[in-house]
């Protein structure tokens, strides 16, 4: 059950990352879009502006020359009518005006053949006119002002002013279609942006939308596998209640059978031992009637009865005494594991600094025989649990320390511990013989034991820390390596709470 | 003991070897009083109670108990024979078993038992405590049961 959510919700996060990420950059990418829309826009607008700029100056520049031009001929026909030298001056000035303004002009509209076509044909009409307007100034300058007039009057000007009034419309003309042209162009480029920004806007609601709806959905979705969790972390709890008690209950049932079976052993096993020893007796009476036989008749005695008597019989008796004895030391060892188990848990705030000094101090004749020395690392953590079960778990673990210290090197022990949260950790190093990986399992089980058997001993201690440990509501766990050392870790709860531990009785 | 041929033993023990090894240590030791065995609950509380050889009708007895017996536990025996009204409960009863339980030992003393002894499973000690048990049997004065 608990795999299935976590699957759901890992899939369904990675592939919401993945649109939640695409939605953001559709959103980003509408907004460069509008970004790019909006520069191009503005340049498009500022070549309008100076567009339009441009061609006010053009006709300005067209206004201008058209002044000139008729300001020239007034000036003209005022000098050719009066004579006065104020006109010719005037008309003078305006024609040497004329042709820089229509260089201007030219300059202004070199880019548009059309205007140059006209401007050229105008150039033309001018310089024709000005030809002309030479001839009765010069006439005029004669004094002969009544040829000059018949002069003017023979003359096309007036037709010929016409023309260039008409060519400098067509010019202004043009400038305007141009204008429009441009203007249009401007309209068509702001509603390529007005598109553009509406799109973009359209697209970011969009994706608004949608990235809105999704963390919704996603939300309900984690709002319903959060319950679901919770509900199952409930049932867990139920279910973890269940099967403690179901332990406590097989394990109570296992302590049980250790203390009957271990007890009942031992009421056969005082037979076993009581008749070998009524054996050994008999079998003194039997060697004693052998050598009386062999005193006084020897003839009646067998080999095989000597040797029966002598050698077969206790022999025998010594081997069933051994194993007798150490078929006692085992079924002890396991009703002293049992009675353990049934003991009363009663925690208490142990100071185990004085508690390793205590075993250090007992240890003192065996530390110095070995030449070994043990170290503290004050100050252990203070901890709450049972003094007998904690003091036999730490003797234990320490005199197998000195027991197993290598030959080779001065023995370390070292005694150090730390809390971890709710849990304290107490470490036993020493750079003994160590023992072997393949055995590190092995040795926590009853009567097994590592490495050279030259020390005396059943296999009973470190079965017997870990089953303390256990009951503790602790864990041990060991490293080590083979000749390097050995450190013992024993985790166990800062604050032994026995509302929930098994408080059981002990009994028969 | 008043009289080592008055004063008989009673036995309830389900083993037999424990029973017979319990007997030779006892002889050993110079008790040479008279030795009823019982294997089981049942027939040594109709015989403490009702037989007409038993302790109840005819004189001072002392009892060797074992706790685990096939039919019932010694406990319960020992409760009967010291019940508060009943007319053996001054007889000496000596509990001898296999359980060095802390709980239980002072159970039996509590119910009234006058020596609890543990059966060592190494057979010196045993024989060794067995013969002390005799010794001390030897010296001890038992009361006349009543009635």
């Amino acid at each position: 059950m608990f795999e299935r959510i976590v699957l759901g919700f890992g899939v369904s996060e990675g592939r919401m990352q993945r649109f939640l990420l695409a939605c953001m950059g559709l959103g980003f990418a509408a907004l460069v879009a509008v970004g790019i829309a909006a520069g191009w826009s503005t340049a498009r607008n500022e070549g309008h502006t100076r567009d339009v700029n441009h061609t006010y100056e053009v006709e300005l520049a067209i206004d201008r020359a058209r002044i000139l031009i008729e300001q020239s001929e007034t000036s003209r026909r005022g000098f050719v009518l009066t004579g006065e030298h104020v006109y010719l001056d005037t008309y003078r000035t305006s024609m040497v005006a004329l042709p820089t303004l229509l260089t201007r002009i030219a300059t202004l509209t070199r880019d548009n053949p059309r205007q140059q076509r006209t401007i050229a044909s105008l150039r033309q009409m001018i310089a024709e006119l000005a030809e002309q307007r030479e001839r009765t100034i010069a006439v005029t300058l004669r004094g002969d002002q009544v040829a000059a007039r018949t002069l003017f009057r023979e003359e096309t000007s007036a037709r010929r002013m016409r023309a260039v009034r008409k060519l400098a419309d067509a010019m202004v003309a043009e400038e305007q279609r141009l204008l429009a042209i441009r203007d249009a162009e401007q309209q068509a480029s702001v509603r390529v942006f007005y598109a553009t920004l509406a799109l973009a806007g359209l697209l970011l609601v969009l994706v608004a939308l949608v990235s809105l709806l999704t963390v919704r959905r996603y939300t309900r979705d984690l709002a319903a596998s959060r319950d679901s969790l919770r509900d199952f972390a409930d049932t867990l709890e139920d279910l973890v209640n269940e099967r403690t008690a179901d332990l406590t209950r097989a394990n109570d049932e296992i302590q049980r059978f250790a203390y009957i079976v271990s007890h009942d052993l031992r009421s056969p096993l005082v037979n076993v031992m009581g008749f070998t020893a009524e054996l050994e007796s008999a079998t003194a009476t039997i060697g004693a009637l052998i050598d009386r036989a062999e005193a006084r008749a020897p003839d009646i005695v067998t080999p095989d009865d000597r040797l029966a008597a002598r050698e077969d019989l206790p022999e025998a008796i010594k081997f069933i005494r051994t194993s007798t004895q150490k078929m006692d030391r085992l079924i002890n060892a396991i009703l002293k594991l049992s009675r353990e188990g049934r003991r009363v848990i009663a925690p208490e705030p142990l100071d185990l600094d004085t508690m390793v000094d205590t075993i250090g101090a007992s240890l003192t004749q065996q530390l110095d025989h070995r030449g070994a020395t043990l170290t503290i690392a004050r100050p252990l953590p203070a901890i709450v649990s049972d003094r007998l079960a904690i003091e036999q778990i730490l003797s234990n673990l320490i005199e197998n320390a000195v027991k197993y210290l290598s030959p080779d090197r001065a023995g370390q022990i070292t005694v150090r511990g730390r809390r971890e949260g709710q849990r304290v950790t107490i470490e036993v190093e020493d750079n003994g013989r160590g023992i072997a990986a393949s055995d590190h399992q092995r040795v926590f089980d009853l009567f097994r034991r590592s490495g050279n058997q030259d020390q005396p001993g059943e296999g009973i201690g470190l079965a017997h820390v870990r089953a303390l440990a256990y009951r503790l509501g602790g864990v041990i766990e060991m490293a080590s390596e083979l000749g390097q050392g050995t450190t013992f870790r024993l985790n166990l709860p800062a604050k032994l709470d026995t509302t929930n531990a098994d408080t059981r009785e002990s009994g028969t | 003991m008043n009289d080592h041929q008055s004063v008989s033993i009673i036995m309830i023990e389900d083993d037999e070897g424990h029973a017979r090894l319990i007997e030779k240590n006892i002889r050993r030791a110079g008790i040479l009083n008279h030795i009823t065995h019982f294997t089981d609950g049942t027939t040594a509380l109709d015989y403490l109670f009702n037989a007409a050889a038993g302790p109840q009708r005819n004189g001072p007895a002392l009892v060797l108990l074992d706790l685990n017996l096939p039919d019932m536990s010694g406990t319960d025996i020992l409760a009967k024979i010291k019940a508060a009204d009943g007319p053996l409960r001054r007889t000496p009863v000596v509990v001898l078993t296999t359980t060095d339980d802390k709980v239980e030992i002072q159970r039996c003393y509590d119910l009234g038992c006058n020596v609890y002894i543990t059966k060592p499973v190494n057979y010196e000690s045993f024989a060794q405590a067995i013969r002390q048990l005799g010794l001390f049997l030897s010296v001890i004065q038992v009361p006349e049961t009543e009635g």
